[in-house]
Order: structure tokens, then sequence, then C-alpha cells
């Protein structure tokens, strides 16, 4: 050997070239006698192979079979040995312990333990090493695993041999044995080494293991997909030892094996007591993997067997693919059976048998079965439409809460009945009390009278359930379920979905509720997660079984553990003979009303409290028949058993707390009385979760201070309850743990909110399917408004969204999985129960949250803070026309329908004034009737004009606007002709007016100087409502009242008294409210001075805002739209030119008016005036003023318009893009809310000049959201 | 009380200094809220008794600084019509502009003691609204820039150029492509009035 070729050797030492060229010689030439050995040894030996041909160990400190040994066995199956680690040509390294360090160091290679060369060579081939790795990468793992060779010598692969089940070795299982895995050995690793060799066999095994025959090879492709690439998996078993690891074997399983899903992991983890239990398999289990290892002396052929032995254990275990367990399933109709049914073609292995038998019992079989199922029942997805009524028509909850108002209702409506007829036939009353009347005699009247109070709660037993087998008589005694799952109650798995991962949320969560369990809530807390678990394997194990929910279940399966809420597919395992039964809304309606029907006519006195429960007081009942409690329940039931063939118990006590816990002992089907002197002791035992109030969180909490039963509950203080649950609550539960209860029965009940809410089958792609879903869900959601007769205005739009990190698809099928929640609410401006408007506004609501509609998993519609159509018509807010009516008909609920044919009276009166009423319809909502109101302007109040105008006048009285003109423009001759009382009051309402203008004019000193008003004005009347003061701007209503001296005093004779009596009030009044309203513009710092010119109210109202910068040009511009044919509605013929007449005389009239304001205000503001819309500059008074233009008129005049235009167009002048942008928004709110489509094309042209304005100062437009 | 006028000496710098500290708030909070930097680098402080978000960067925050610093000359001589963030998107075109136009009254004078309390709170209002006002606008694209641009009178160009504020710190006259924005629409955000000073900021986008 030259120093050339130690040189080179050395080279070829990375990373280890520090050794230098004399350990490269020495390796080389340890090589050399390795090579020179071998065949010394072989012959020596007798029995060589080839085994380890390719491999070269390296043994790393003390081993089992010492180095020595190794080397040697090594020689003698083609393998090499090194006597100094090589990184490129050793293979593996042997040892059995090494340090943490050299663990390091060797992180990436092969470290395998002696027990790979010599179980391989037990084998007569060479094993895959995985199982017999040293260490794992990841220290806290520690699955046992029993992993299964592949025979590499086809020839063997198909021996039927198998060893005795009774080795003697079996017994002796070494914790060795069951190793660590590192989940990227699994990974990588072992795919590599071992598909090949595994294939064949393990097809083989399969097959022998199910039974069955050729046919399985067709089958097989089909239902395992993996057959190929991935049939090395059925090499590795995993044996989760327990509950802990299951969580962690799910990741670690999963790329392993792509058919391998998590639940079946789990499921296996669940089951594996069972295959334990199941006998003489129990050895085998644990001990597969190792017979090879234990049994030196195995003939190749018994190593084949063991190779089949634990391919065995791979396609028994759940674990693997569930594909195989549906085949499984398939084959054997009856998987729980006798595991010798199976057994049968399988002779002559008896291991193989009860692990088939246990294989059996494993859950997972059903899926494919299920899946038909599945699909038959999937819904249409919830963004189609109509999927809303769908919806609801299915949804349980739907219908127990809307029956629950239903039968209120229905209460209330019989008590409004008996109100009416002045008493009703109580026909199950008169039976008892004949019933009593015969047996007089008897014990019954011996009952003592029981004076106090007495509460019956009548609730169904298990109500679905019995009203489903009513006419089902077979199913009668047996374990019954509602549910909608109709199938063995096992569903396929979806894509997407990870059940699992819900679960543990579900159960940190619930963890986080209470401390410790207790097992009382169980029927408190239906949730799925709360059924008791004996191991996370059994609540984890749901997810492959159906989420139909129990809607309620017979007693019989009560015993057998099942529980209202719980999944079906849970149920199932616990009570196998369970029954399904469907829903049936409607029997469970019919039902329900024939139970209601029964109570009814024992008393009235009865409180829904849902579709099958109701708490009666029959405190007046008894005193009234002189029965005993116990007879009148008696009698109760007896009837609803008749009369529904479904049984009902009976709770009574003094209150109803008590009742509703008697009725807890008194079920199934029986009733119980509980007595004012037994209360102390029955409570005592009571579990603090059965009183009202006590839910999850509240009963872990009360766990948690060591409380369980009211007995305990009763030793806490009153102060340390409400310190722990606040001060309502503390003294509530201090209360109830006593029995002591003052809620009365009350059968009328307000409803506080009504929603639509569907967090079922909620799967958006697309943003418009989400919008056209609220716009759907609104319209239910009127429909119930509608059906309440109630209208509100809070709109509440509540979302879950599925939570980041959530799976896709929850486990449930159409469920909603673990979501977020958010609600968004707006607050009308008016009560409604529009659909289209609360979908308006759910979708703003919905763009401001900026969801990801493909996350959306619920959606809700709340609408709140109600109102009954008539209430509270003052209420703020309420729409101008509207409010007023409603005020009127509130005032004077008689004259309302009188009211309507009167003011057409005055429609049809001949009247020239019609030229001057253009402006009625800007003061009335569009929808009332066509009444003309007074004309203001001075011109027209002259008193030629004064008879024809008066049925008008009285009309604008109905309208809420009525003037006096001032008194120069009154005929005297008029006045005198005036009834005296009226005449007073003229003249009271002129010397009110007189005060008018010097307060106006920033005069805080009260009206002392009585200035003549400098130009002809007219009274203008802020009328106050009574409920309202102080926000005239708001709420108040203007009214104008004419003068009294245009009130005709034959048309005032001819009116209602009602009416005449108004009008007087009105009058009187005046003086009052127009200070009020003087206060009001004085805050506004504008003169209170009256544009003669002024042609319309709503122009009035503006105009004396306004400020006088406008003043100059707005009357001229007034004159013209006023004649403009779009203002009169075309119900009124006017002869233009007459209008046109008095507007002009009247312009030429007063032209000093508006010189002699401007001066005088124009000192008052800023050198730089701030931009004003009609006087106001305050935001919140521009925003009034927009409301009230738009919502008192139905079409806005062009030159109104043009102000506002002006308006913002000074704004964007003055930089205050700010207020622009909230005028507009508020602009755009109104106008595209508003149903004439006038205002939105108003709406557009303002905008579009705003625009230019906008675009010209800044280069860019606004944006308007 | 003594009243001051802008002819006194200090009235112009006492409105650019106030308005340049918030300016220098609103640039740090405008940085973060359009997540123009990452998140990483600011820090929550406190000004005008809110929580605002200011950088820790020393790099940007100098950059800043200087900018700012520029820009007080012009304000206190009156001449800075507006002051803009633009932020820029990759190939250097504007994305977004938050505008502060800046305008102060010709005759104004000091004379409260409240003042500047009432400044504050105006100001806070404004630097409320910045922090909110992503939810108007929409998510920028990732990698974007920003630079300052002022719009100031023709003479005080010319002034900058001859005097720099700061060495090696000079002015621009921006590019066309970084001041146009193709159908930009403006979203006003905040309008704020006092005796001394108007400033109203809004956000510009295309």
């Amino acid at each position: 050997m030259s120093r050339d070729g130690w040189r080179k050797k050395a080279s070829e030492d990375d990373g280890w070239g520090g050794r230098g060229g004399y350990m490269a010689a020495k390796i080389c030439k340890l090589e050399e006698q390795f090579q020179k050995d071998a065949p010394r040894e072989k012959q020596k030996d007798g029995m060589s192979s080839c085994i380890f041909s390719g491999v070269a160990i390296y043994v790393n400190g003390y081993t089992v079979p010492s180095a020595d040994e190794l080397r040697r066995l090594m020689m003698l199956h083609g393998g090499q040995f090194h006597l100094y680690y090589t990184r490129s040509k050793t293979t593996h390294i042997i040892a059995t312990n090494l340090p943490n360090n050299k663990i390091q160091e060797l992180k990436g290679e092969k470290v395998v333990r002696p027990e790979w060369i010599t179980d391989s060579i037990k084998a007569g081939c060479q094993l895959s090493y995985i199982q017999y790795q040293l260490y794992t990468k990841q220290k806290g793992l520690s699955f046992a695993s029993v992993c299964a060779q592949g025979g590499q010598d086809p020839s063997f692969s198909h021996g039927p041999s198998k060893p005795s089940t009774s080795h003697p070795q079996s017994h002796s299982l070494k914790p060795s044995h069951t190793q660590t895995l590192s989940k990227e050995v699994l990974k990588s690793t072992h795919a590599n080494h071992t598909a090949n060799v595994t294939d064949r066999t393990n097809h083989q095994l399969d097959i022998k293991l199910n039974g069955i025959t050729s046919e399985e090879d067709a089958e097989r492709p089909r239902v395992n997909g993996i057959h190929d690439g991935d049939d090395d998996d059925n090499a590795c078993v995993l044996l989760p030892r327990g509950s802990q690891d299951t969580s962690l074997t799910n990741g670690y399983v999963h790329p392993v094996n792509g058919a391998l899903k998590p639940q079946d992991l789990v499921s296996f983890a669940e089951h594996r007591p069972h295959v334990v239990d199941t006998g003489s398999l129990q050895s085998h289990l644990p001990q597969a993997g190792c017979w090879d290892r234990e049994e030196p002396s195995c003939s190749s052929a018994g190593s084949k067997a063991n190779s089949h032995q634990t391919s065995l254990m791979s396609t028994t275990s759940p674990a693997k693919k569930p594909d195989t367990h549906n085949m499984q399933k398939e084959l054997h109709p009856e998987p729980t059976s006798n595991p010798g049914t199976s057994a049968a073609p399988q002779k002559g292995n008896q291991t193989r048998v009860p692990l088939n038998g246990s294989y059996h019992m494993t859950p997972n079989s059903f899926i494919l079965a299920n899946s038909s199922n599945q699909s038959g029942s999937s819904t249409a997805q919830g963004a189609e439409a109509g999927i809303i009524s769908e919806f609801f028509s299915h949804s349980r909850l739907h219908h127990i809460s809307t029956w629950r108002n239903e039968f209120s209702e229905y209460v209330n409506s019989l008590q409004s009945r008996r109100r009416v007829a002045g008493g009703a036939v109580f026909s199950g009353k008169e039976k008892l009390k004949k019933l009593k009347a015969n047996c007089s005699s008897g014990s019954l009247m011996a009952a003592p009278q029981v004076r106090q109070s007495c509460i019956l709660h009548v609730d169904m037993d298990c109500f679905f359930v019995s009203v489903g087998i009513r006419h089902r008589p077979d199913l009668t005694g047996k374990p019954v379920a509602v549910t909608s799952n109709r199938g063995p109650g096992r569903v396929a798995q979806r894509p997407g979905a990870n059940p699992q991962l819900e679960f543990q949320y579900y159960q940190r969560k619930q963890k986080q509720y209470r401390n410790e369990k207790t097992d009382n809530d169980l029927e408190m807390t239906p949730s799925p997660q709360c059924d008791e678990g004996p191991s996370n394997g059994v609540d984890l194990d749901l997810a492959a079984l159906s989420m139909a929910e129990i809607a309620s279940c017979s007693y019989e399966a009560r015993q057998a553990g099942v529980r209202n809420g719980m999944f079906f597919g849970r149920a199932k395992q616990l009570c196998p003979d369970l029954q399904p039964v469907p829903y049936d809304f409607q029997a469970y309606k019919e039902v329900a009303l024939t139970l209601y029907e029964t109570l009814a006519s024992y008393t009235h006195n009865i409180e829904a409290l849902s579709c099958d429960e109701a708490l009666v007081d029959a405190t007046a009942l008894l005193v009234e028949l002189g029965v005993t409690p116990d007879d009148l329940a008696r009698a109760i039931r007896e009837d609803i058993k008749e009369k529904t063939g479904c049984s009902a118990s009976v709770g009574m006590s003094s209150n109803i707390l008590l009742a509703r816990m008697a009725t807890r002992k008194a079920k199934p089907n029986g009733q119980y009385f509980l007595r004012s002197e037994d209360v102390d002791d029955f409570i005592r035992d009571q579990p603090v979760s059965s009183l009202p109030g006590v839910g999850r969180s509240m009963n872990s909490k009360l766990t948690s201070l060591g409380v369980s039963t009211c007995g305990d509950l009763q030793q806490l203080s009153m102060s340390r309850l409400q310190k722990e649950f606040g001060p309502r609550t503390g003294q509530t539960l201090f209360r109830f743990c006593r029995g002591l209860d003052d809620r009365p029965v009350c059968s009328e009940k307000e409803r506080k909110s009504v929603s639509a809410e569907m967090n079922y089958n909620i799967r958006f792609t697309q943003v418009e399917e989400a919008e056209s879903f609220l716009t759907n869900l609104s319209m239910e959601v009127q429909k119930r408004l509608e059906g309440a007769g109630l209208r509100g205005r809070r709109v509440t739009l509540k979302v879950m969204v599925r939570k980041a990190g959530a799976p896709i698809e929850p486990a449930k099928y159409g469920g909603h999985g673990i979501c977020d929640n958010f609600a968004r609410s707006v607050l009308l401006a008016q009560p409604t129960d529009n659909g289209h408007l609360i979908a308006a506004e759910a979708i703003k609501l919905f763009r401001a949250m900026k969801l990801h509609v493909k996350d959306m998993r619920g959606v809700g519609l709340q609408v709140q803070q109600l109102e009954g159509p008539h209430a509270d018509p003052s209420g703020q807010g309420a729409s101008r026309g509207r409010s007023i009516k409603d005020l009127l008909q509130a005032r004077q609920p008689a004259l309302s329908p009188r009211k309507e044919p009167l003011a057409q009276d005055g429609l049809t009166s001949p009247s020239s004034s019609r030229a001057f009423s253009s402006n009625q319809e800007r003061v009335t909502a569009p929808s009332s009737p066509p009444s003309t109101s007074s004309d203001p302007m001075p011109g027209t109040s002259k008193g030629e004009f004064h008879h024809p105008r008066t049925p008008n006048h009285v009309r604008a009285c109905l309208n809420i606007s009525i003037e006096v003109p001032s008194p120069s423009q009154v005929d005297l001759s008029v006045l005198e002709a005036l009834p005296v009382d009226i005449r007073k009051q003229v003249e009271q309402s002129w010397r009110h007016r007189e005060e008018q203008p010097s307060t106006s004019s920033h005069l805080s000193t009260p009206p002392r100087t009585s200035s003549p008003p400098p130009a002809p004005s007219l009274g203008t009347l802020v009328l106050q409502l009574p409920n309202q003061p102080g926000q005239p701007c708001t709420t108040g209503i203007i009214l104008e009242l004419p003068d009294f001296s245009q009130v005709d005093p034959d048309v005032f004779a001819a009116l209602p008294r009602e009416l005449q009596e108004e009008l007087c009030s009105a009058y009187r009044n005046k003086g009052n409210a127009q200070a009020q309203g003087t206060t009001v513009e004085q805050k506004q710092t504008f003169p209170q001075l009256k544009q003669p010119a002024v042609g319309k109210l709503k122009r009035r109202y503006k105009k004396r805002n306004a400020s006088p910068a406008k003043k100059g040009p707005s009357p001229l511009k007034k004159l013209f739209p006023g004649n403009s044919p779009a203002k009169s509605s075309p119900s009124k013929s006017i002869p233009l030119p007459l209008k046109q007449q008095g507007l002009k005389t009247e312009n030429v009239q007063c032209p000093s008016s508006p010189s002699i304001d401007v001066p005088e205000t124009l000192s008052k503001l800023n050198p730089r005036p701030v931009p004003a819309l009609a006087g106001a500059y305050e935001f919140s008074d521009i925003r009034t003023l927009l409301r009230e233009w738009v919502t008192t008129i139905s079409e806005p005049m062009e030159e109104d318009i043009l102000q506002v235009v002006k308006y913002c167009t000074e704004l964007v002048d003055d930089k205050d893009l700010e207020k622009l942008d909230l005028v507009i928004k508020y602009m755009k709110r109104l106008m595209q809310q508003s149903s004439e489509s006038v205002w939105s094309m108003a709406f557009d042209f303002i905008l579009d000049n705003v625009q230019v304005v906008v675009q010209q100062t800044y280069g860019s437009t606004l944006k308007i959201t | 009380m003594a009243t001051l006028t802008r002819q006194d000496l200090n009235f112009g710098q006492v409105v650019a200094d106030i308005l340049c500290e918030f300016l220098e708030v609103a640039i740090h909070l405008i940085l973060y809220v359009r997540e123009v930097y990452p998140s990483g680098i600011f820090q929550k402080r406190k000004k005008y008794n809110v929580p605002v978000q200011m950088s820790c960067h020393p790099e940007l925050n100098q950059y800043i600084q200087d900018t700012l610093h520029c820009i007080k000359p012009l304000i206190e001589k009156n001449e800075a019509e507006k002051v803009v963030v633009v932020i820029m998107d990759k190939e250097h075109h504007p994305v977004e502009r938050f505008v502060f136009e800046i305008s102060q009254p010709p005759l104004l004078s000091i004379s409260s003691e409240t003042l500047l309390s009432h400044v504050e709170q105006l100001l806070r209002a404004v630097i409320l609204k910045i922090s909110v006002c992503d939810a108007v606008l929409d998510t920028n694209p990732p990698g974007c820039t920003f630079t300052v641009l002022v719009h100031t009178r023709e003479t005080a160009t010319r002034n900058m150029e001859k005097v720099q504020v700061i060495k090696d710190f000079p002015w621009i006259v921006a590019d066309e492509q970084e001041v146009h924005m193709e159908e930009a629409k403006l979203i006003p955000l905040k309008t704020m009035t006092s005796d001394i000073l108007k400033n109203s900021s809004g956000g510009i986008l295309d």
C-alpha cells in the first residue's frame, strides 16, 4: 500500500480528517483482515448467507451480542464490520446505549440496536431497522410500536404456518421491544426500506385475514387506493399506550399513511380495551413484532409466519384503513357478533381469529354504509334562496321557540277572550267538580283545603318521543330517540373536516368551565362533549359517528345512558337498540295545542313555558273546587293522556321554582306534590344545577366553592353569594336554594326581540350570496315582526365566522364548527318592520364588518327595541307624517275615524286657495290624504281670501300647520264678526306674536319691548310635543296655525266638538310654543323674521332660520319654483296666473325686509362666514334640517336642491371636507332610503355637482361609500 | 393676559412647533396604520393623551425629523399649503396620499390660556381619525414606500433651494408621477379649526 493510497483514503474521510493517513491505513488494513477472515468464519460456522450484503456496521459501546460476536455474524452474513466509524462507509451504528452528545453527533445516522442483526439472521432476511432504532429524535414521544416485516423471499410469503400461540417465550415481553419511533424516520426511511419487501406479503395477509377469497384482489385496489405505494404502512402498527398519546398519534401517523385518518386512530385508541379483552389475543398483540427475536430456533418458515402475524396486526388495527374496515363490514353483516364466525375460513390460524373478531368490534366499519344516508339527507347550501324557510321549517329549535310564543299568544288570547265574554266555560273544571260531587262523601272531602298558593308545573314526558311513537305502539317500552339521523349512526368523513380538533377545542373549553367533573350537569348541558367520557378516546370517537343530535329520548334510552342533546352516533354506541324516530313537527304542534286546550279547560292562569311545558296557577281553582292539588293533577294528567295519548308529569308546590323541582321528582309519568313542610328536606338534596339560572359556568363556579347541592348553597351567606355572583344573581341564588321564589305565573310576556338566525349550512362563496341571504333573512324577520305585530328600531347582525385555524369543514355536517361570534347593531331612525329596510341596514353592517364570506358559518338578524304598532307615537325619530297621524290618533282616539272623511270634504270644497296650497304634501306624509294647508303669504291672507280658504285651514289644523296672519293683514270686519271668545284668542295670539321678534333678535331679557314687526309676518308656531320638551328641532312639530280670523266660523262650528276643542287649545298654547320656538332660533343666532314671500311651509321653516347671506337671492329664487308644476300635485288644478300674481304683489310689498336684517346679522358673523344651510351650520342642525326636508316632502324642489349644492360648495371652499363628507353621507342615507325615486335622483344630482367642485379644488373626487 | 400676534417673533414658531410635532406623530401613525413598515419597529407611545405608534427605527426617525425640520420654516412663514404623505407601491406609483391642508388665518392672535389644551383636543381627534382610517381604506399592496411632499408657494421653493436647512437634505420638485393619481378618490378624515391654524386631513387613494 503506497503512501498515496493513504493520502487518498485520508481525503475521503471527510470530517474525520484529523485522523491523518495512519488511521486511513489502519482502517484499510482492518477491512482487509475482515475480508480475509470472513470465508474462514463461514466455513467454521457452517451456515452463512448474504443477508447483510451492503451493510457496514460500526459497534459503539457495549452491546448484548458483543462486538466480536457481531463482527463474526457480519462476516457470516455478508456484511461489513468497521472498527472505526466512517461516515461515508458505515451504514449502521450498533449500540444499546449512547450518551447524549453522541446522539447529537450521530444525528441522521442509523443507530440500531444489536437485536436488529440477530433478528435479521433469525428471520433469514434483512429486517427493517426502523423498529430497532435506538432513539427517536423526539424524545417525548413514546409510542409503543409493533412493526411487522414482510418476508423478503417470495417463496416464503404465502406460508400458512404460524407460531404456536402458546409459545413459551411469548410472555417475556421486554420493554425494549416496544420502541419509540420518530416521525421523520417513519416518514422518510421506513417507506424506502420496506415498501418493496412487504408489498406482496401484506397483500396476501390481508386476504387471509379477512377471510376473503380471490375476489378480494379485485376489491382491494378499489377500496384501498394506497395499495401499491403505501402498503408498507401495514407493517407498522401503532398502539398508543394511553389516551394521553392519542392526540399526538394523530399528527404522527398522518404523514405516513395518506389514507389513515385521525379519528380512525382515535377510535382505535378507544377500542384497544376491546382488543385486549379478547382472551387469547391479549398476549399476541404486543408480541407480534418480537417473535423473531424471541425464537432463535425458528425456521425461516416460522419467521415468515411471524411476518404474517404482524401484518395481520397491522390490518387489524383500526388505525389502518377505514376502507378496509368498510370492506370488512360488508363481508360481515354482524360485525359485533361472535368473532368465531369470521374465524371459520381461517382454519389453522388461531391467532387471527380473535384478532379478526376484535377487529370487527371497531366502529369504523360503517362508513360507507352511511354515506348514502348522508348524501340523501344533504340539503341545499345556505346560499340558495328559499333555504331559509326550509331551514326554519326543519329546525327543531326554531319550532320550539316559535311555539312557545304561539302558545303564549294562545293563552293571552284565551284570557282576553274571557275578558270579553265575561267568563269562559271550563269543561275540565266542570268535570272535576262533578267528579268531586260524586265522591263528596269520600276521602276527597276530607282533604284539607290548601289555602296557600299552588302552582302546577305540567311537563310532558319526553315530549318528542311520546308524540313520535303515539301511533307506533310497537316502539313503546323500547329505547327511542327523536333525531334527524335515520341510519346506523355513522357518517363518512368529509374532506376538510377535523372533528378531533374540534373536540379538543371544546374539551379545553370545557375544562375551563369546570375544574372537576360533576355528573349532575349532564342534563343541564346537552352539548355532546359534556356527556361523560371514561376516556378521551370515547369522546373523540364521536367524530366518526353521526353528529345528528338527539332531540329527545325515551326513558328506556336514558337508562342506557343516552341523553337529550347527545349525538346520535354516540348514543347508538351506548344503546345499540336505540330506535331513531323522525321529527314530526305537525304532530308536536297538534299535541301541544291539545295540551294547552286541556289546561285551559281548567283555568286560564297558564304560563306557557314551551310547547310541552306549562305552569298553572291553581290557587284559585283549588279553593273554588275544594280539591287537593293531587286530585287536580291526576285529573289533568288523565285528561292529557286521554286526549293526546302522551303522558305528562305534574309537579306541584307553592311556587314556580318548587313546582319545577317537584316535576323532576314526578317524572316519568307521575306527579309529586311538594308540601311546604317538606320543602326544606327536599331542596337540601337537590343539585344546584337544578336551580334555574345555574348553568354550566355557574355550576363550575359553585363547584369550586364546594357547593354541589342546594343544602351546600344554603350554607353560604347572602353577602358571599352576592360577592361571587353579583348582587342580583346572588340574591336570587340565596332565595332559590331555600325554595323561595316569588315570580308570579304570568300569562302575558312581553317580547324583547324578534330575530331569525341560521347557523346551519351557511357556506357562501360570494359576497352577493351572503347579501341575498341577508335579504332573505330580513324577509323572514319581517314575517315574524308582522306576525307579532311589532316594529323595532335596533337591528343587530350576528355573524359566526370560522375561527382561524379551525377546520374548514366542521365535524357536524353543515354545522358551524368552532366559530368566532361577531355582532354589530344599528339604531334606525324609526321603528320598522319592513324587511327591505332591515336588509339594507343588515347589508351595510355586513359590509362594514369586512368578513371573508367563505368563512361565514352562521348569520342572525335580530330586531330589538320593539314597539307596538301604535305605541309611543311621539317617539323620537318616528317619521313625521306617521308621528303626526299617530299623535292625533293617540290624543283623540274617538276622532280618528272621522278625520279622513273630513279631510276629503275639504278637498271637495271649491276653493281658489288651492292655488296657494301647493306645499301641502311637504307637511304631511305622502300617504296622508291630500289636504291643503294654508298659504302663509301675507298677500293671500287678505280679507277677500279668507272665506274661501277656511276649509283648508281646518284641514291645515289636522296637519298641524296653522298660520295666524299678522294683525295688519286681518280684515277688521272679519275679526269683529268672530265670536267673542275666538276674537279674544286671536288677539291673544297677536300679543304673543309681538313678543316674538324681540325675543328672536338676541334680546335675552323678557319681551318687554314690543317693537312693531318690521315686516308683515305670519304667526308660526312650533308646537312642542308634551313629552319632548326642549327639542323642537328634532321632535317638535311645526304647527302653523292660521290666524284665528281666518277660520270660517261656520266650518268651525261644523267641526266635531273634539276638533273644536283641540283647535282652541292649540290657539291657546300658541303663545307658549312660540316662545319655545324662538329660544331654539336664538341658539342659531338668526332673527326670527319671516320672509313674506315664503311660499311653502318647508321653505318657511328654512327661511325663518335662514342666514342673511342666503336671503338675498332666495326670495327671488323661490318665486318660480313655487309655480313649478312639479311642486303642485296634479290633483290641484290651479289657475297659475292668479298664483303668480299673488306672489308678485307680495314680493313687491315687502322688499325692505331682507335689507333690514342683513347688516344686523352680518355684523355678528365672523369675517369669513361659516357655510350654512338655511342658517344652520352645526352639523346636528344641518342633519335635522335635511331629515325634515327629506321626510316631509315627497318631491324635492330644484331650488332647494340648489341650496344644498351651494352649501356643499361652500363647504368645499371652506376646506371643511369632513363635514361635507358627513353631510353627503347623511343625505345619501336619507335620500336613498326614501321611497320616492325622485330623492335618489336628487341625491345624484347633488353629488355630481359637489364632485365637480371637489374635483376642481382637490383634483380628485370624494369617495362615497 | 398677554396677547401675541403674528408680528411677535415667536408666534409663527409656536404654530410651527405644534404643527410639526403633530405631523411627526401623524406620519409615524400613518406608516404604522398603513403598514408601510412592519409593525415590529413601532412602539406604543402616548401623545395627546391617546396611544399612538412611533417607529423606533433610528434612520426612519431621522428621516422624518429631517423632513419636518425642513418644513417647519415654511410653516412659520405660512408658506406651506399642504403636507402630503404619499404612499407608493413598488413601481413608485402613489397608491394613497394623506393630505394635511394647512391654512393659517391671516389675522389671528393667541390670547387664551386654554388654547393649547384646546388645540390638543383637536389634534387628538385628527390622530384618532388617522388611527382608524384603515377602516375606510383598502389594503395596500406589499412593498410600499412613502415620501413626504410639501405644497408651497413659488417663492418658498426658491428659498428652499437657496438655503438648505439641513445639509445634504435637499428637497426636490416632485415628479408628476409622484403627485398624479388617476381616478383618485378623496376620503376626508378630519377638519380641525382653531384660533391659530386650520388643518384638514384627508386620505386620497386610487
